[in-house]
C-alpha cells in the first residue's frame, strides 16, 4: 500500500518535472530573444555612454566661451564709455571756450557802443564803425554751436544709459552658464554611475535658481522698458510709507 | 545738500553709468564698491559717506544682505539706501522693503527716475 503511495508521489513529481521542461521549452525562445535584445542594446548603451562623455567634456569649453563673450562685451563697453567720456570732456572744454568768446564779444559790443558815442558828428568814422559792427557776426556764428553741443551731450549720455544692456546681458549669460554647469554636473554623476568614466568636472556654483536672491546674477534680468514694474515698485514704496510691509498690506495693493 | 555717494555694483559698467548720471545731476563725490562686503569695508573706513546706491545680485555679500547689515547697525542705520536692480517681481520688492530699503529702482533706469528717487529719499529724511 505504501509502495503505491510512493509511486503516486513519484509520478506527481515527474509530471511537475515534465511541466517544468515543457515550460522551459516555451521559455527558451523568449530567453533567446532577451539575449538578442541585450546583445543589440549593450552597444547602443555604450554609444550613449560615449556620447554623454563627449558632450560632458565639451561643456567646460562652452561655459568658457560664454565667459569670454561676457568679458569681451565688458571690455568693448568700457571702451565705448571711455570714448563717450572723452567726447563729453571735449564738448565741456569747447563750451568753456565758446562761452569765453561770447563774453569777449559782449565786451566788444560795449566798446563799440562807447566808440559810437565818441565818433558822433564824424560821419565817415561812424560809417566805418557801422561796417565793422555789421561784419562782426561772432555771436551769431557761435551761439548755434552751443545748441549743437547740447544735442551731442544728450546723445552721448543716452549712449551711456543704453550701455546698461551690458550688465543685463552679462547676468543673462551668467544664468545660462549656471544652467550648463548644472547639466554638466548631472551628466558627470550619471556617467560615473554608468561606467565610472572619469570626466573632468567644472566648478558648479552652490546656489540654485530657486534662491537667486543670493546669486551674483538675476536669471530673469531683461533689457526692456520697465515703466510698469517701476510703477509697481513705487506703489509699494509709497503706500507702505517706507515702513515694513506685511504680506497682507502688500496683497491689498494688488487686489 | 552735498552728498557723498557709495555706488555698489559688481559691474564696472553699471558703476560708471550710475556715477555719470549722478555727475549730470550735479553731484561730485563718489566712492565705489564691487560687492556688499567691499561696501561695508568702505563704510567702516569712511564716515563721510552720506548715501548708498546698491545693486542686488552681487557675489560674496548681496545688495539685500548689505541693506540688512546697514539697517541693523547702530552707526549706519540712518544712512539712506537706494536699490538699483534688475529684480522687478513683487516678492523681491517686498523683501527689499522688509530689509528697510529707502527706495527702489528697476534697471534699466532713466536719469529722471534716479533724480526722482534721490529727491524723494532726501525729502523723507528732512
Amino acid at each position: 500500500m505504501k509502495q503505491a503511495t510512493n509511486l503516486g508521489e513519484l509520478f506527481a513529481k515527474l509530471n511537475d518535472l515534465k511541466s517544468l521542461f515543457h515550460y522551459g521549452q516555451k521559455m527558451i525562445p523568449i530567453i533567446q530573444n532577451l539575449i538578442d535584445f541585450m546583445g543589440e542594446t549593450v552597444p547602443l548603451l555604450e554609444n550613449i555612454n560615449q556620447s554623454i562623455a563627449e558632450s560632458t567634456a565639451k561643456i567646460p569649453k562652452a561655459t568658457n566661451q560664454i565667459t569670454n563673450v561676457t568679458s569681451a562685451n565688458e571690455l568693448a563697453t568700457t571702451e565705448i564709455l571711455d570714448t563717450v567720456d572723452a567726447i563729453s570732456s571735449d564738448i565741456f572744454n569747447s563750451e568753456i571756450v565758446i562761452n569765453n568768446v561770447i563774453k569777449t564779444q559782449e565786451q566788444k559790443v560795449e566798446l563799440y557802443n562807447q566808440l559810437k558815442e565818441q565818433l558822433k558828428g564824424n560821419d565817415k568814422a561812424e560809417g566805418t564803425l557801422a561796417q565793422i559792427i555789421s561784419l562782426d557776426e561772432t555771436v551769431a556764428t557761435v551761439k548755434p554751436l552751443l545748441e549743437i553741443f547740447d544735442k551731442i551731450k544728450t546723445g552721448a549720455y543716452n549712449i551711456t544709459l543704453s550701455l546698461q544692456v551690458q550688465d543685463i546681458t552679462a547676468q543673462q549669460l551668467a544664468a545660462v552658464n549656471h544652467l550648463i554647469e548644472s547639466v554638466q554636473s548631472k551628466l558627470s554623476s550619471l556617467l560615473t554611475e554608468f561606467s565610472e568614466a572619469d570626466v573632468k568636472e567644472v566648478k558648479v556654483n552652490k546656489f540654485e535658481f530657486s534662491d537667486s536672491t543670493k546669486a551674483a546674477f538675476n536669471p530673469d534680468a531683461r533689457y526692456e522698458d520697465m515703466k510698469e514694474t517701476q510703477q509697481m515698485a513705487d506703489e509699494l514704496i509709497n503706500k507702505t510709507n517706507l515702513t515694513t510691509a506685511s504680506q497682507d498690506e502688500i496683497d491689498k495693493l494688488f487686489s | 545738500m552735498d552728498l557723498k555717494f557709495l555706488v555698489v555694483d559688481d559691474s564696472v559698467t553699471m558703476r560708471r553709468i550710475v556715477i555719470n548720471s549722478l555727475r549730470n545731476l550735479g553731484y561730485a563725490e563718489f566712492v565705489e564698491a564691487q560687492d556688499g562686503k567691499d561696501a561695508l569695508e568702505k563704510l567702516a573706513a569712511d564716515d563721510s559717506i552720506t548715501f548708498v546706491i546698491t545693486d542686488w545680485n552681487m557675489p560674496i555679500v548681496s545688495g539685500l544682505e548689505l541693506i540688512r547689515a546697514i539697517k541693523t547697525d547702530a552707526k549706519l542705520c540712518k544712512l539712506p539706501v537706494l536699490m538699483v536692480t534688475t529684480r522687478g517681481i513683487k516678492e523681491d520688492i517686498i523683501e527689499a522693503l522688509n530689509a528697510k530699503v529707502n527706495n527702489y529702482i528697476v534697471k534699466p533706469f532713466t536719469p529722471h527716475i534716479l533724480k526722482e528717487k534721490i529727491d524723494q529719499i532726501l525729502s523723507n529724511l528732512s
